[in-house]
């Protein structure tokens, strides 16, 4: 008997029937389906699935990648992430510093053809700012006048510091000086939004059927977890290169290296660690490495004994050797960090910590001491908990700050969460060591602010310095940004003697990015919009848009 | 006929309403909350989001509403996905998901059942062992290391087919095999087991006896006795393939609602979380019914009056 004859042959049919039918349910059963043009379309992955694409609700990095794409803020980026004028040609400031004149470009429109004036702008603001659109990152803007209260509920959107000057220029008003507003009016919360639309469809502007925004792209498809689709704007103020371009959220960096590799995307934000030396051989032409502005660090809880012994703070600062953990331990390229604000802050001079270039045995010795002289020894060792966010980076940078903390006697172990608790559980201050992180701006204030006594929460671990708080409210008041960054400075030089924190590193982006493309520079803040990019081969054409942008 | 199948509504109603309840207060138990994140959120920020989401009521309010709008058929605002509701979710995500497990689940029954039969022919023989060991060891070996070893021979080193993503009848090649795989051992086994049991029994010996050929014995006689585990077996498992494979979705990025399961744990995106779990609930009820069809169906001992 074969198994092809006799009475086996009711079964192929069966097998048969059933392909057959897996044939038709592909078939049958709808799918997004791929756009006709997919020659010109720019493949990109994006870090993870956007939450929203409402400029005013958004709240993650990888949401602002996108909506750079999407609108024109009143400032906006060069290719090098420099700022530079956007939505507003040139703008002024009192001398005072509270009060900022926007002049708007005159052929600012909507994807949809209508014009965008100053009302737009004073619309936005007001919205970001009413408690009914419940923007998370509405605070960006607090130094408007006012806007607090607004937030609050307290006053109504109209009190807001915002006005308009006939349809081309702007006032803003400030509570307080901010010389780094124009860097603040580049993330979205300070984008406009179609109020014409708004008031037509409501919260569903922002299907792709009801999208309207005056950047270099519109939205044209949105698939959760499977991509974003955003089609060249007819109405932005100058065409761009490349018409098509689709966002892929990628969860993990294995499937994102392994989608570049069979060419299916043209650029991804980040690889395995593990792979880089691979990258480097196969992929020279590749290769993007680039610091970013962010720090990791370590922060005591000041408030839990014996972590408001300065003694404690700065005998384990002392041991942790961070030219160990980026060349030794991590090996991706990140720089080691000896000051809470990143060197690369453009016009600032961080204070480094005091022992930076101690040699380590040195540094070890006097650790030694001054734990035993907070009263820890052999008998009676310091013990402690160390907690880290879940992953395989946090796990080998944290397990090997516990081994140089064994070189002086320190037992400790290691306690990891998802990020989401590691972080809730930070400001509630439940915890003894944490590991914790900062991706900020390009201004020191951003994170120096997070040692302020008063700024709530996010100073995990509750350090309070009077002297520190003193100088940093002498720096708020500065209208002057050179003389404002003095002074912060000053304030860092204070705090360092104090180990509220231990600056770890600043993270360094692993890229690959399609030698196809041009136009691609690597920069400080990681950003890349599309409008700036074009396909090597693409190049007349470029040259054509150059021109006409020139006239 | 129509009593049992009201009956068992009911019950299913029943057990719907305890999953849904369950679920709803566990949720709430997990430490963090939809809004907490790497930034944290000024006072008064918070407050705009919990009342713009109806969280700042008590608990009790919040459970109420959810039911009364998930009676209607509403499910709720997604808090992750903000420009999207939990019924949006469910209806771009249900059919990648519906594709990927159906794929997976005819793949599975028609490979496993003729794996299956062919190995039980001749217990014990050469043919046997050997199909029986490749069955086993496809079972021993999870998804999670069969799918990226699929991702790198076919697609980064031969380049053949896409390595994750939709667009195409080929992105779903990789995915649906490495799903269908464990479940097509699972099939070859069961259905091997019962049809060397079904062979032995009474009704068999006479239908040989009285001379029928071999052909109409494994259809009419043996395979709907052997069939029985089976069936029982589809039920559960194609409720959890159609609603999405947590492990497959993720590795090849696949956009189905067992992503949204993960995602919205870890967000305590409660309403998603939920409505994933009504979906599941319901799938899970509507097959476990119709086994118990099929079963009166295909053995008439267990008809019910």
């Amino acid at each position: 008997m074969t198994l092809f004859g006799g009475p086996f042959r009711w079964m192929w049919y069966l097998s048969g029937t059933l392909l057959i039918g897996w044939a038709v349910t592909l078939a049958v059963v709808p799918a997004a389906r791929a756009s006709s043009d997919q020659a010109q379309t720019l493949h990109l992955a994006n870090a993870g699935e956007p939450q929203t694409l409402d400029p005013h609700r958004y709240n993650l990095r990888l949401e602002e990648t996108l909506l750079n794409d999407l609108f024109l803020g009143l400032t906006t980026f060069n290719p090098a992430g420099q700022i530079v004028p956007g939505a507003a040609m040139r703008w002024q400031t009192s001398k005072d510093g509270l009060t900022w004149t926007f002049e708007l470009r005159r052929d600012l429109k909507w994807s949809d053809g209508k014009a965008l004036t100053a009302n737009d702008f004073v619309y936005s603001f007001r919205r970001l700012l009413d408690p009914k659109t419940a923007a998370s990152l509405a605070y960006f803007m607090y130094m408007l006048d006012n806007a607090p209260a607004v937030n609050r509920g307290e006053l109504p959107p109209s009190a807001l510091g915002v006005a308009a000057d006939g349809p081309y220029r702007l006032i803003l008003t400030l509570s307080r000086p901010y010389p780094y507003l124009a860097e603040r009016l580049l993330y979205p919360t300070a984008f406009p939004v179609p109020a014409h639309q708004i008031d037509a469809v409501g919260d569903a502007w922002v299907k792709p059927e009801n999208w309207v925004s005056n950047g270099a792209y519109t939205l044209q498809a949105w698939q959760p977890n499977a991509f974003v689709h955003l089609r060249a704007n007819p109405e932005f103020i100058s065409p761009v290169p490349i018409r098509n371009v689709r966002y892929h959220p990628v969860v993990n960096e294995q499937s994102a290296y392994n989608r570049f590799r069979n060419k299916e995307l043209h650029a991804i934000g980040s690889f395995p660690a593990g792979e880089l030396e691979t990258a480097r051989r196969q992929y020279p032409d590749s290769l993007r490495m680039s610091d970013l502005l962010s720090m990791m660090y370590l922060v005591f809880n000041t408030r839990h004994p014996p972590f408001n012994d300065v003694r404690v703070r700065q005998a384990l600062s002392l041991a942790v050797d961070q030219h160990t953990l980026t060349e030794k331990v991590l090996r991706s390229g990140n720089r080691p960090a000896h000051s809470f604000a990143p060197t690369l802050i453009e016009g600032y001079t961080p204070a480094k910590i005091p022992h930076f270039n101690q040699p380590y045995a040195q540094r070890i010795t006097r650790a030694k001491q001054l734990l035993a002289q907070a009263g820890f020894d052999q008998n009676n060792p310091l013990k402690l908990v160390l907690r880290h966010v879940a992953g395989i980076e946090g796990k080998k940078v944290n397990l090997a700050v516990l081994g140089m903390w064994r070189q002086i006697g320190v037992q400790g172990v290691l306690q990891q969460a998802e990020l989401r608790n590691h972080f809730a559980d930070l400001r509630q201050g439940n915890f003894q060591v944490a590991w914790a992180g900062w991706v900020g701006e390009n201004n020191p204030e951003h994170y120096l602010t997070l040692l302020k006594s008063d700024i709530g929460n996010v100073n995990y671990g509750r350090f309070t310095n009077e002297e520190f708080d003193n100088h940093i409210r002498a720096a708020q008041r500065e209208a002057d940004l050179i003389k404002r960054n003095r002074q912060l400075h000053i304030a860092e030089a204070a705090v360092v003697h104090h180990y509220p924190v231990i600056p770890l590193y600043t993270v360094t982006v692993r890229r690959l990015v399609s030698p196809k493309l041009k136009g691609w520079v690597e920069n400080g803040r990681d950003i890349h919009p599309s409008r700036y990019l074009s396909w090597q081969d693409q190049l007349a054409l470029n040259h054509n848009v150059n021109v006409r942008l020139s006239r | 006929m129509s009593g049992y199948l009201a009956e068992r509504s009911l019950f299913a109603l029943i057990t719907l309403l305890f999953v849904v309840t369950a679920v709803f207060f566990l949720l709430r138990l997990a430490p963090g909350g939809p809004f907490d994140g790497e930034r944290a959120l000024p006072p008064e920020i918070e407050a705009n989001l919990k009342a713009v989401y109806h969280l700042d009521a008590p608990l009790h309010h919040q459970y109420i509403r959810y039911l009364g709008r998930l009676v209607q058929g509403d499910l709720g605002p997604s808090f992750r996905q903000k420009d999207f509701s939990v019924n949006d979710l469910i209806r771009l995500g249900l059919p990648t998901s519906l594709r990927l497990g159906l794929s997976a689940l005819v793949v599975a029954v028609a490979l496993g059942m003729v794996i299956g039969i062919a190995a039980a022919r001749q217990p014990g023989s050469a043919a046997d062992i050997l199909l029986m060991a490749v069955n086993n060891i496809s079972l021993a070996i999870p998804t999670i290391i069969v799918a990226p070893l699929l991702v790198l021979v076919f697609a980064v080193t031969l380049s053949w087919l896409p390595a994750g993503g939709i667009g195409s009848v080929q992105h779903f090649v990789l995915p649906v095999t490495a799903l269908a795989l464990p479940y097509t051992a699972a099939i070859a086994r069961l259905i091997r087991g019962s049809m060397v049991e079904a062979q032995t029994q009474p009704h068999i010996t006479t239908a040989r006896a009285k001379g029928l050929n071999e052909t109409r014995i494994i259809l009419r006689h043996t395979l709907p006795l052997a069939a029985l585990p089976v069936i029982s077996f589809l039920g559960p498992t194609a409720a959890g393939l159609v609603t999405g494979s947590v492990v497959v979705e993720q590795i090849f990025d696949l956009p189905g609602i067992g992503r949204y399961f993960v995602q919205g744990a870890l967000a305590r995106d409660y309403t998603l979380v939920m409505g994933v779990v009504v979906v599941y609930s319901l799938a899970i009820l509507t097959f476990n019914l119709l086994v118990d069809l099929t079963y009166g169906w295909l053995d008439p001992r267990l008809r019910v009056g």
